[in-house]
């Protein structure tokens, strides 16, 4: 009896999880219906999940049409990529000197880092543009880049897994004469592999995602983002929209971090798990 | 060599090496503030000049174009700010919109690690689709949901038709439009913070759920008593996390409803966006983005005391 | 040949060496663009950049798509705060006097004076109701591009359904509310407008003409006329379509969602621009026809559309190209060819001179209808802050249309908050006293 309650159970607890995970998935069931859908922008079904009976591609000709996504990629992958390197650096550098150094002050530039958590760039969106404007980077992908450059969460993921490692091997290495960067280099940073591995996922898909501050940093096309071809697309005013058109665009747009992620669900659960606990 | 020589020799060597020594130990000494340098370069550039900058223009009024010259109004923006309709609005909905994304947020993604924990085909399916809308850039999700809430034919009200039923104009009504919003948020974030509640739920101390199991605990009262109190750093570094986002992603709003109907979607951001870049008040938003960042930071530091202490009481 | 031939030749060669390099040193430009209807008519636009380009050397134009009128101002005008300023831009037709009174538009009349032109014999070939859209304070600030005027789409089936004789479309307020009362049935509404920002305030404009009207001071842009009868009573008439008959739902519908509701049968009568006549020709299964605004007391509408505009802050160079490429724009032949694509009217009269806009115009009446009120239409409303006046009164009459305010409490609070907005070019001017 037990026995038949608990499979009952569970058989219902997984039925409710499906059906849960099915409306979770629709938006996207329906993006990719309705981008192989033939055009037809008035028709009161093209909200069915059911694929029409002739796909077609001519939503993502339409699309591919509208906007360069080639350069769009390019550039985004530009950004995220710049961004990245820079942050390995100041991270690292920062990281080790939180978790291994002792100087005055430590806690006075701890807590300034800190601050750079909540002040996110988004916030600070008016003076911040200001200043880029100032460096002269205004509608250039240096100037989408250089807020993010120190990361007052990587600093703080690296501090973590640098404080997690045993000591000896470093201080085998001092013993050997080995100066600080060596150490950082060749001892600390591939027993740290995990953290920034996690750093970099959580760093890549934050800005491949961006939205706002490069629309107002970027106006030359051949400078867009994917986000920004993206939107410009949605935000189509006086008329009609072509929803196919917009549900193959946006399938363009996520189309390579759901092909890396279906790839390395793996690794990409595991390095968000890493950065939970340790953070 | 006589020994006075020798000793003279030995005597320049300690000091060369001495020398050498207070040399590298000066060189660590600054060693650190070499390290932190880079980035305390961005953090001041990006950070810390961008917020005095605000301070300072927070300060002056510059009417757009009629020609009047800048003037200084002390604290009359904030006065302004403070008793501008719009921005009431733009609170009152952020408060909303944060709780109101937070909670369900927070429920949602404590349940699907819980239904996930298991590494069954299955669960991994289910992870796929419940992580996976966290992955999309807002803008996308906004592009897609701005059909899904299409009046009459837009996905909702397509398959509401189909049960009978009859939707509100989900963007167009200004007592649903926010919730609406708050829908499309949760939709987007449960997914995301359900990773943390899995890691975190595989530091739950085994043998504290077994031993309830033994006292004959089920599993409604293991959750409440056991699961839940052992993940309260997880919940703690959730909220933080999630806070901080809610308040400074306005992605979705900008796409969709533009702050409207009347100022139903208004959040700050959006607010200081608008006071900035439509109607050209700089001294406006600059007293009101002063005024988020200082909310902002009570709210993190508020919270952060909280994560320490669980932290502590942890180990 | 002999040595001074050679040199002849030679100096010849470095004549024309020289004379080329002009064209090589190609002037590049970057043209703004809004595209108010849908993604067709920005690939359209980027063609005819494309053309352009190719059909000369001198100039080269990198057009840039910048989403809706709203948000291409506050693009370039972001972009001109960054020192780099587009040197053309499509810009909505009624932020001309904002834009001027900011310092953002070059006039054009220096560019009329090379061309040994005056204003007068340069805007004689647009229509009438599009001079004062282009002139602020007597200087021509803008080209018109394309235009247009709201319009009645309504569905011909849906009226033989109801009993209503398609070819007598309602000319009246009273007969539009009678008419849509005949229509409304099921989860099908006889009457629907977009409200979203930007066209609200113009159907506003529209409705508060025709009933006998002026949403603004066109003189003078310190000063809207909210709070007067006429634009009362347009919003109670708004109010009374969704809560007394009925006709209309209640909340805010925008324009890509009135467009759809209207390809779906399920509102009968829309009030749309005639902008989105092409879209709405192509996409339209069911008959359709189009008729004038209906009036309450005259046939009144507001011109909508965009005008070119230079930018301050550009070199002379890049002036001179700016203007070279807003004369190719603004040729009959090519605003008839935009026309007929979009189904915006052509501001040239002499547009509708050429054969093959004749011969459109015969196969495609309801083109004929949107041109036929241009006698009626007259500006679109500009003032000091165009975009926050306009939401002041938008943002009123969004919560009236959701039952939050009664109409008469609505425009109040939109003429209070209007004035507020505009106080400080008011006090500069003629609030301003010895």
């Amino acid at each position: 009896m037990m026995r038949l309650r608990k499979q009952l159970s569970a058989a219902l607890l997984a039925a409710l999880l499906s059906a849960i995970a099915f409306l979770w998935a629709t938006p996207f069931l329906w993006t990719l219906v309705a981008s192989f859908r033939p055009e037809s922008a008035g028709s009161a079904d093209m909200a069915s999940l059911l694929p029409d009976l002739h796909p077609t591609l001519e939503n993502f000709r339409n699309a591919l049409d509208s906007g360069t996504f080639g350069l769009y990629y390019v550039n985004t992958i530009i950004v995220v990529a710049g961004v990245l390197a820079v942050q390995c650096v100041t991270v690292s550098l920062a990281g080790y000197a939180f978790a291994r150094l002792r100087f005055p002050g430590r806690d006075f530039l701890f807590y300034a880092f800190l601050l750079q958590l909540m002040l996110v760039p988004p916030a600070l969106i008016v003076p911040n543009l200001r200043t880029v404007v100032d460096l002269g980077l205004y509608d250039t992908l240096p100037g989408v880049m250089a807020p993010y450059f120190a990361s007052a969460f990587g600093t703080f993921l690296m501090r973590q897994t640098f404080l997690a490692l045993p000591r000896d091997f470093e201080e085998a290495a001092a013993i050997d004469g080995a100066p600080w960067w060596a150490i950082i280099w060749y001892v600390l940073l591939p027993m740290a592999k995990p953290g920034l591995v996690a750093f970099a996922i959580v760093s890549i898909t934050a800005h491949w995602n961006e939205f706002l501050w490069p629309l107002m940093v970027i106006n030359s096309p051949s400078n867009q983002t994917l986000t920004i071809g993206l939107a410009s697309f949605a935000m189509g005013a006086e008329g009609g929209k072509e929803w196919g058109v917009l549900a193959a665009g946006t399938l363009l747009v996520m189309a390579p971090l759901a092909v890396a992620f279906v790839a390395f669900q793996r690794r990409f659960v595991d390095s968000f798990v890493f950065s939970g606990v340790k953070g | 060599m006589s020994v006075a020589g020798a000793t003279g020799i030995f005597d320049s060597v300690q000091r060369s090496s001495a020398m050498a020594a207070s040399a590298r130990r000066r060189r660590m000494r600054l060693l650190p503030y070499v390290l932190l340098a880079p980035s305390l370069l961005f953090l001041g550039l990006f950070t810390y000049l961008p917020v005095a900058r605000v301070v300072v223009e927070s300060l002056y009024d510059k009417p757009h174009g009629t020609g009047a010259a800048t003037s200084f109004v002390g604290l009359g923006n904030y006065a302004r700010v403070l008793s501008d309709p719009a921005f009431h609005k733009a609170a009152l909905n952020n408060l909303v919109y944060a709780v109101g994304v937070l909670v369900p947020t927070l429920v949602l993604a404590l349940a699907f690690a819980l239904a996930v924990q298991r590494s069954t085909r299955f669960s991994a399916v289910l992870r796929t689709v419940f992580f996976f809308p966290s992955l999309v850039p807002l803008v996308a999700a906004a592009s897609l949901f701005f059909f899904i809430f299409l009046p009459g034919v837009g996905l909702l009200d397509y398959y509401l038709a189909k049960l009978g039923l009859h939707g509100p104009n989900w963007l167009g009504d200004s007592d649903v439009a926010l919730w609406s919003i708050i829908g499309l948020t949760v939709w987007k974030n449960a997914g995301y913070y359900m990773l943390f509640y899995i890691a975190g739920l595989q530091n739950v101390p085994r043998d504290t759920v077994e031993a309830a199991m033994i006292d004959g605990a089920n599993a409604w009262q293991r959750l409440r008593f056991v699961i839940l109190p052992a993940l309260a750093p997880t919940t703690a570094f959730v909220t933080v996390i999630a806070l901080i986002q809610l308040l400074t992603s306005v992605d979705h709003v900008i796409v969709l409803t533009r702050g409207g109907p009347s100022n139903a979607t208004n959040l700050l951001l959006y607010y200081i966006f608008q006071s900035a870049h439509e109607n050209f008040e700089y001294g406006k938003a600059a007293a009101a983005t002063l005024i988020s960042v200082a909310v902002l930071l009570a709210i993190s530091f508020g919270s952060l005391r909280i994560m320490e202490r669980g932290a502590r009481g942890n180990g | 040949m002999t040595i001074v031939t050679r040199l002849g030749m030679g100096a010849l060669a470095l004549t024309f060496a020289t004379a080329a390099l002009p064209a090589w040193a190609q002037t590049k430009i970057e043209f703004f663009f809004p595209v108010p209807v849908e993604g067709k008519l920005a690939r359209e636009m980027t063609r005819l950049t494309k053309l352009y380009n190719e059909s000369q050397k001198g100039v080269e134009v990198t057009a840039v798509y910048t989403g809706g009128y709203d948000d291409t101002k506050l693009k370039a005008q972001a972009a001109a705060k960054a020192g780099k300023p587009p040197s053309v831009v499509l810009m909505s037709a009624n932020f001309l006097v904002d834009l001027k009174l900011s310092g953002d538009i070059l006039p054009l009349e220096p560019m009329l004076k090379a061309d040994e032109t005056t204003r007068d014999d340069y805007l004689k070939d647009f229509w009438p109701a599009l001079h004062a859209n282009a002139v602020v304070d007597g200087e021509l600030y803008g080209v018109p591009f394309h235009n247009s005027t709201p319009l009645l789409y309504y569905n011909v089936e849906h009226f033989k359904e109801a009993g209503i004789d398609p070819a007598k479309p309602p000319r009246t307020w009273v007969e539009l509310v009678d008419a849509a009362k005949k229509l409304t049935k099921g989860d099908r509404y006889g009457f629907l407008m977009p409200a979203g920002y930007d066209y609200l305030g113009w159907l506003m404009e529209a409705l508060s003409m025709s009933n006998g009207g002026r949403y603004f001071n066109e003189e003078y842009g310190g000063e809207v006329y909210y709070d007067q009868p006429s634009m009362l009573g347009a919003a109670r008439f708004v109010e009374d379509l969704i809560f007394k008959h009925k006709v209309m739902p209640q909340g805010v519908t925008e324009a890509g969602g009135v467009s759809t509701q209207f390809f779906a049968g399920k509102a009968s009568m829309v009030l749309l621009s005639t902008g989105s006549l092409s879209f709405i020709r192509e996409n339209m299964k069911q008959a359709y026809d189009v008729a004038f605004v209906p009036k309450n007391v005259r046939n009144a509408v507001p011109i909508g559309g965009a005008s070119l505009v230079m930018f301050a802050g550009q070199s002379e160079d890049s002036k001179k190209a700016g203007w070279k490429f807003i004369k190719w724009l603004t040729t009959p032949e090519t605003l008839g060819g935009w026309s007929r694509f979009t189904g915006y009217f052509a501001p040239r009269k002499s547009s509708y001179d050429k054969p093959e806009m004749k011969e459109f115009i015969a196969k495609n009446p309801d083109a004929k209808v949107a041109l036929d009120q241009l006698p009626y239409a007259k500006p679109w409303f500009a003032t000091y802050q165009t975009v926050a006046v306009r939401k002041a009164l938008e943002d009123e009459i969004q919560a009236m249309m959701n039952g939050k305010k009664k109409a008469d409490q609505a425009v109040k609070d939109a003429q209070k908050k209007a004035d507020e907005l505009m106080r400080p070019y008011v006090e500069q001017t003629s609030l301003k006293l010895p």
